[in-house]
């Protein structure tokens, strides 16, 4: 078996699955929307965190916990909603039958298609906390950096699992962007990014838990107050736990439906 | 009937159809004002005072936002990806009345999405929602609906010459959210934003909605401190005319810019690829 053959595989996937959407995208305004998205969004929640400061109802350090947490989240725009269009793209360019009829291993081709998104999300994550720090005044004095680093990637590259699982479910319907929608924004509710998981119903919190990006919020605030790598090492290693079973689940959903869509003669079922 | 109201009417009918045969479209449209509503009620859950129904009526008027911003880019986007934009601008009808037709259905989607809101608000969250008086507020719903609608088809003409029309829809919507205060006051934004503010319609259509519903305390400062703190009433007709005005230059934009676009994209021939 020639093993750099899914290697080669994993990174064509890679940068095909991203340069595909420079296909409806000019590069400028995917940059721009970068700001754009990344400012707006944290602004809006910080604002409505200053309104309850005005009228005295929050304590003034709800500023930082809003901005860190949409910071954060900023990846899953990456890492969940592009990568769950990713399918839907393949349906619309009409690519999928061609994927699909390639003999190339599932697996590698699965992973691959996340990987550039986990970057870019990364960059996602960069810009907001620029915002965070020049325009929200949120103090990076203390934060560890490699600790940062370190939780961001963990959690943009298991995010991106939790993207391929929804994106592997939504193979099968005609249009895996309203799950897109649904599932990046949900996010902002089960995830911690702008209020404690425990304001959340009981039964809701245990949707929490199943979502990367809940330890990775944890720990990317630990991160920045100071905590080392050793201190979120227990949040990191349920990042990856959740993460990677996203993975195999999303694989599992993947292949379960490429099996179906072959037999029922729906690849394109939109 | 009229031609111009016949081709209105022949663009609702076909949105009405296009909904119909498949409604699933319209999540995209709720889901970011009814989590955005969720998160505000959440964080406003230990809060005293009327929070409740300022991040209620907020998130209605987001949705509204959502939905015709929506709408307007989708539907250009939809047309290019079916192979019809060609064939709707070669029409001799005017491409203005397409998309106004078009937006009547999207506003009359808008206005369920804020009932939807409101009702979620109510038997979910159990937000108390005293209408103070119900036919203002449902006039003052409407008129912004009209007023949101009238900025849609501002976007949608733009919408016809890009080809990221899906990715402006998803860019403008969060910065239309914090520039109008759906959820806070604007006077929270920093001052060079104000302007911004002042010239988009659902600031001030929110604003009158707010005044209805009996919160005159979350009114544009400036218009309670020229009309008086008591007068809610005043501010109230002083939000819809503003509005209004505002409205009618969007109408008149569109209408130059729907010209401009056709003129464009008939002499280049580069709509396809656009």
């Amino acid at each position: 078996m020639n093993l750099w053959n899914p290697v080669r595989i994993f990174l064509s996937s890679a940068v095909f699955s991203f340069r595909a959407q420079f296909g409806w995208l000019y590069p400028p305004m995917w940059l721009t929307m970068k700001f754009v998205m990344s400012l707006s969004q944290m602004a809006f929640f910080v604002f409505v965190g200053q309104f309850l400061i005005t009228t005295g109802q929050a304590p003034a350090g709800i500023i930082a916990y809003i901005a860190v947490g949409n910071a954060i989240m900023m990846l899953s725009w990456n890492t969940v909603f592009s990568v769950i269009n990713i399918t839907s793209n393949d349906k619309w360019d009409g690519t999928l039958p061609l994927l699909l009829a390639t003999p190339a291993h599932r697996l590698p081709i699965f992973v691959g298609r996340a990987m550039m998104h986990v970057l870019d999300g990364m960059l996602s994550v960069a810009i907001a906390f620029a915002f965070a720090i020049f325009l929200f005044g949120v103090n990076f004095g203390n934060a560890d950096a490699l600790a940062l680093l370190i939780v961001v990637f963990m959690t943009a590259f298991t995010m991106s699992g939790f993207g391929l699982l929804i994106g592997g479910f939504s193979f099968h319907f005609r249009n895996p962007l309203v799950f897109a929608n649904i599932f990046t924004y949900i996010l902002l509710i089960f995830c911690g990014v702008n209020f404690p998981i425990q304001a959340l119903p009981q039964p809701l919190q245990l949707v929490s838990y199943t979502i990367p990006l809940t330890y990775g919020v944890d720990a990317g605030r630990k991160a920045i107050a100071g905590a080392t790598l050793l201190d979120i090492a227990p949040l990191l290693a349920q990042v990856l736990i959740v993460g990677v079973i996203s993975i195999l689940l999303g694989y599992i959903f993947f292949r379960w439906f490429e099996h179906v869509a072959r037999k029922t003669g729906q690849i394109e079922a939109v | 009937m009229p031609q111009p109201l016949r081709v209105i009417y022949s663009a609702f009918r076909l949105a009405m159809l296009h909904w119909m045969a498949d409604p699933q479209w319209v999540i995209p449209n709720v889901i970011a004002p009814f989590v955005f509503t969720f998160v505000a009620l959440t964080l406003f859950k230990e809060a005293s005072g009327p929070f409740g129904l300022y991040a209620v009526l907020g998130g209605g008027m987001m949705g509204m936002w959502g939905n015709t911003l929506y709408s307007s880019g989708f539907a250009i986007e939809f047309e290019k990806w079916q192979g019809t934009l060609e064939e709707v601008v070669a029409a001799p009808s005017n491409l203005l009345h397409v998309i106004a037709g078009r937006s009547v259905s999207n506003a009359l989607f808008g206005l369920t999405n804020m009932v939807a809101i409101l009702l979620i608000a109510a038997f979910v969250f159990r937000v108390p929602l005293g209408i103070v008086n119900p036919f203002l507020f449902g006039l003052s719903m409407i008129l912004t609906l009209l007023s949101v609608s009238a900025l849609g088809l501002i976007f949608a003409s733009a919408f016809v010459l890009t080809r990221s029309a899906q990715v402006f829809t998803n860019g403008l919507e969060f910065p239309i959210y914090v520039v109008s205060g759906s959820m806070f006051p604007i006077a929270l934004l920093p001052f060079w934003v104000h302007p911004v503010a002042y010239i988009l319609g659902p600031t001030w259509g929110v604003d009158a909605i707010r005044i209805a519903a009996g919160q005159e305390s979350a009114s544009l400062t400036f218009w309670l401190d020229l009309v008086g703190q008591r007068n809610g009433f005043l501010a109230f007709w002083l939000d819809i005319g503003v509005m209004l005005l505002i409205t009618l230059a969007y109408v008149g934009i569109a209408i130059f810019l729907f010209k401009k676009v056709e003129t464009k994209s008939r002499r280049d021939g580069t709509l396809v690829e656009a």
